[in-house]
């Protein structure tokens, strides 16, 4: 046993031995100083933003709404420093505000009593013989947004659809701080305007300065011209439905007879905006 | 039985000696220097040196001898080896005079028109493939009521573009009233019903219609794909008792069909791993619970609990999970 493990070692090293005499094996490493020596990943690769303004009117439309729809008309404007920073503004218009399916039912079913008088539109002054008046008047609305932002497009590519249309696209982020106007009922109190009279529902302007954040993807059918689509995030405090919610009771959870700032309640407010964006100057540059 | 051993030791050698055939660094001819015009064995290869074409014959240093420094080489090799080329002992064949009268300086300068595609080949191949899809949705459009679930969705897509698959949303537990509901209620004395779901499941056929690449950073590149999906199911619904809550209970759920589309993107980490985003409806026709009332114990009837109607609803979905493909790997039919 102990001699055949000593020939099996021996024939081992000597296989070894012949393997080892055919040399290193090793292919050529090949330079190349041609063409493609210190090429760019990308050749010809079109620089749809650095060095262009962009003017893009654009259409957003508020998500998850609890008594009104706003949809905002408006423009981003910017100008792109480089293909992947960008400084603007982006600022809208409320130009539609629709109620909602709640809005309306509230409008049409909540009772005009003492229980409801500080929180439900109504006209007369006698508690007991309190009539109907559009619920809708004292909702809060969306005047107008004007954003300065700046702007990341850490991602570009491109897309293709059923294989037969090849569009440019890129995803961007941006951020900023917006200015918000609403309209939203005023300050009422026992001590001031008591919240049960009728004059006490009328709304008034008031701003809030919000954190804002979007997130888009920009389609390139030209060079000239593109199309967007973002989502964006507006959250800020406002009393939408102008109710008399809280400040009274424990840890101010209750009613107090007043509204005021204490009515407020966060809203993670969300837009889905749709723009189509115009370049100056109207030709990308493009990459050697 | 030793004989064997010895001899199968001294076959697997000889079996072995032959790998000296292998790719080896040129060396440079013993005791001389190497030609002028050949490269050396490190140096880089030049593709287009307009100076020496590839294809001409380079003439050796001193330009009169046609064996390399050294005179080790004895055959006809390529110029580039720094050996005789074919058209200087054969001037006349046919390829040589071909070779004269292209240009080459000329035509490499020519532009290319090359059939390049936007995409050459699709990143990941799902025809034939098996798609498991784990994923968490949260409700999008109900501000009374959330419905969170998490979901499992399995597809097996027929064509690369093509698959049929089912999926579930398991809800019960993760149902939640929201604050401002109840703020609503108190302040306008008006309630919403509510209805709470308990599971979802659904036959969906999903159509892959785009995809694309995205550079990220001008770093590094990864895959997406959209897609687009409808199908048809059951959801398991009930009422949470807001008008009448002593009276009503509603114990038992309602199986619902459904109907659902949606669209979402597939953005891959690697060839059998991915990221989903997905926007999800689901529409069925809904049970409410009955707004009025019904006098005396007729109340605790539970014929008078629901509306008589049936309401069209939209549960829409945001959903985010990931995408396993199996089985992981796969082979292009074509070429690159």
């Amino acid at each position: 046993m102990k001699l055949r493990s000593i020939k099996a070692l021996l024939a081992t090293v000597v296989s070894a031995g012949l393997l080892s005499a055919a040399g290193v094996s090793q292919a050529q490493e090949i330079q190349l100083t041609g063409p493609l020596k210190g090429a760019p990943a990308v050749r010809h690769e079109r620089y749809y933003r650095a060095g262009r303004f962009d003017i893009a009117p654009a259409a957003s439309f508020t998500l998850l709404d609890e008594y009104r729809r706003t949809i905002l008309f408006g423009a981003r404007l910017e100008y792109n420093i480089t293909d992947w920073f960008a400084l603007g503004v982006w600022g809208a218009y409320g130009g539609v505000s629709l109620t909602t399916d709640l809005t309306d039912r509230i409008d049409a079913v909540a009772p005009r009593d003492t229980l409801t008088a500080t929180n439900v539109n109504h006209t007369g002054t006698d508690p007991n013989n309190l009539r109907k008046a559009p619920f809708a008047d004292q909702t809060a609305k969306i005047q107008y947004v004007a954003a300065p932002q700046v702007t990341f497009t850490p991602f570009r590519g491109k897309l293709a659809i059923f294989n037969k249309i090849f569009v440019d696209t890129d995803l961007y982020v941006a951020g900023g701080v917006g200015v918000v106007g609403l309209q939203q009922r005023g300050t009422c109190s026992p001590t001031g305007t008591p919240c049960a009279s009728p004059s006490s529902f009328a709304v008034s302007s008031t701003t809030q300065i919000a954190p804002t954040g979007a997130l888009g993807l920009t389609f390139y059918p030209g060079g000239f011209w593109s199309l967007g689509v973002e989502l964006r995030a507006l959250p800020f405090w406002w009393n939408r439905s102008g109710f008399d919610t809280r400040g009274g009771g424990p840890n101010g959870q209750f009613p107090d007879g007043a509204v005021t700032d204490a009515d407020s309640t966060f809203k993670f407010n969300t837009l889905v905006t749709v723009a189509i964006g115009f370049y100056i100057p109207t030709k990308p540059t493009i990459s050697e | 039985m030793k004989q064997a051993r010895r001899w199968l030791v001294l076959t697997a050698a000889l079996v072995l000696l032959p790998q000296g055939a292998y790719a080896q660094k040129k060396k440079p001819p013993k005791g001389g220097e190497a030609p002028a015009g050949a490269p050396a064995a490190n140096a880089p290869v030049n593709m287009d040196d307009e100076a020496k074409p590839a294809n001409q014959p380079t003439p050796p240093a001193g330009g009169e001898s046609t064996t390399p420094a050294g005179g080790e080489s004895g055959g006809i090799t390529g110029p580039s080896a720094g050996g005789m080329d074919i058209c200087q002992v054969t001037p006349d064949a046919p390829s040589c005079q071909a070779q004269k009268e292209v240009n080459l300086v000329a035509e490499a300068k020519k532009a290319v028109r090359a059939e390049v595609y936007a995409v050459q080949q699709q990143y990941v191949i799902k025809a034939q493939r098996f798609e498991v899809m784990p994923y968490f949705e949260w409700t999008f459009n109900d501000q009374f009521v959330s419905h969170n679930a998490p979901g499992l969705a399995l597809n097996y897509y027929i064509t690369q573009v093509l698959a049929v698959g089912v999926n579930a949303n398991w809800y019960d537990g993760l149902n939640a009233d929201s604050e401002f509901n109840f703020q609503n209620r108190r302040a306008a004395r008006i309630a919403v019903p509510l209805n709470i779901y308990q599971l979802s499941a659904d036959l969906n056929f999903t159509y892959v219609p785009m995809y694309g690449k995205f550079a990220g950073f001008g770093d590094f590149i990864f895959h997406y794909d959209a897609y687009i999906e409808g199908g048809v199911g059951i959801i398991r619904t009930k009422p949470l008792p807001i008008i009448d809550p002593d009276n009503r209970s509603f114990p038992d759920w309602n199986t619902l069909v459904n109907f659902d589309v949606g669209i979402g993107l597939r953005i891959f980490i690697n060839r059998w791993l991915g990221v989903v985003v997905g926007l999800r409806d689901l529409i069925y026709s809904e049970k409410l619970e009955a707004l009025t009332i019904a006098p005396g114990n007729a109340a605790r009837d539970k014929g008078t609990w629901y509306d008589n109607g049936t309401h069209i609803t939209n549960d829409v979905q945001i959903q985010l999970g990931l995408t396993f493909f199996f089985p992981t790997t796969f082979d292009y039919k074509l070429p690159k």
